[in-house]
């Protein structure tokens, strides 16, 4: 009977209007569906999809263990993220370090620290050049602001080892 | 040229979100959502202007969301179903003093909004002095009271 008077209910009327219940229940389908996908994209922001969260921050070494990069997959387009870039080698000595390949074309570095000793650019990039400490270890913090959009595959490495290949994704 | 894009691209957001939301999620305003609207409001500007606060830019801006606007409403008077799918159709969830419950359930609507809007409109204090009552296209609830 329940059901009856549910497909009474849901019947087009004619008066006081003219409806058409089958587009108003597709409506109704879509606002339902919305709610889901809305509920999802709440969850996904939850979980770094969006930037800054779980499934975005990345800590990875280079096989040798040698660089070590802490950096985030997703990025937005005009906000700031930092880099953490770490290297090991001989105590107390110069090391260097190549950013390559399109990082530098999506982001555009705002900050780095702690100064390099030097810099240049080399043809796919740049090159700096650290002071290890007593441990043999040089860390340097970038902040990345987002420029571009879409998909950025670059290389952090430092010559005699093998490098880290990032990809990273600006949302608009 | 991004001025243009991202107001037509935060329009098309902004509709779809409101669409997903249904028509009466700001039809009848409570204190909140008026907050709500403003809040919403002011986390639009940001990724409207982006860091460019200059006169031209706004105005691009303003151009551009009053032209697709008035763009729409004139697609919408050509077609009826541009109309019928941005202005959605108007429903009767009260028919000769009885509640239609399956099209409240799904409008996401209580018996109690539909008696406040029976009183505020017409002074009714029972369902069965209810005729018609009809959840409009912008939310709002009309009701035609019965003669007798």
């Amino acid at each position: 009977m329940n059901e009856d008077s549910d497909n009474a209910d849901l019947r087009s009327r004619e008066h006081p209007i003219r409806e058409d219940m089958t587009y108003q229940l597709k409506v109704w389908r879509f606002e339902r569906v919305g709610w889901y996908v809305l509920v999802l994209v709440l969850l996904m922001g939850l979980m770094g999809v969006f930037s800054r969260g779980l499934l975005s921050s990345r800590d990875v070494r280079s096989e040798d263990g040698k660089v070590r990069v802490e950096y985030e997959i997703f990025h937005r387009n005009g906000s700031t993220n930092s880099m953490k870039i770490t290297l090991y080698s001989a105590p107390d000595s110069q090391v260097e370090l190549e950013l390559a390949g399109q990082l530098l074309e999506g982001f555009s570095i705002e900050t780095l620290q702690p100064e390099p000793l030097r810099s240049r650019s080399s043809s796919q990039g740049i090159r700096l050049w650290l002071q290890t400490d007593l441990d043999g270890q040089a860390t340097l913090y970038i902040t990345l602001r987002g420029d571009g959009l879409g998909f950025y595959r670059s290389q952090v490495s430092s010559p005699g080892t093998n490098g880290i290949k990032l990809v990273q994704f600006i949302f608009p | 040229m991004d001025s243009v894009l991202r107001a037509g691209a935060m329009y098309v957001a902004l509709m779809v979100l409101f669409k997903i939301a249904g028509r009466r999620s700001l039809a009848e305003l409570t204190t909140f959502d008026f907050i709500l609207l403003l809040m919403i409001g002011e986390a639009t500007q940001q990724a409207l202007l982006g860091d460019d606060f200059s006169l031209t830019n706004s105005v691009i801006v303003i151009v551009t969301l009053v032209a697709i606007d008035v763009g729409l409403s004139l697609l919408k008077q050509r077609s009826r179903w541009i109309s019928r799918l941005i202005d959605g159709e108007p429903t009767i969830i009260v028919e000769n003093g009885k509640l239609l419950h399956e099209r409240l359930r799904r409008a996401r609507l209580l018996e109690a909004d539909v008696m406040e809007a029976a009183r505020s409109s017409q002074g009714i204090e029972k369902l069965e002095e209810i005729k018609f009552a009809i959840l409009e296209r912008n939310g709002k609830i009309s009701v035609i009271a019965r003669d007798d």
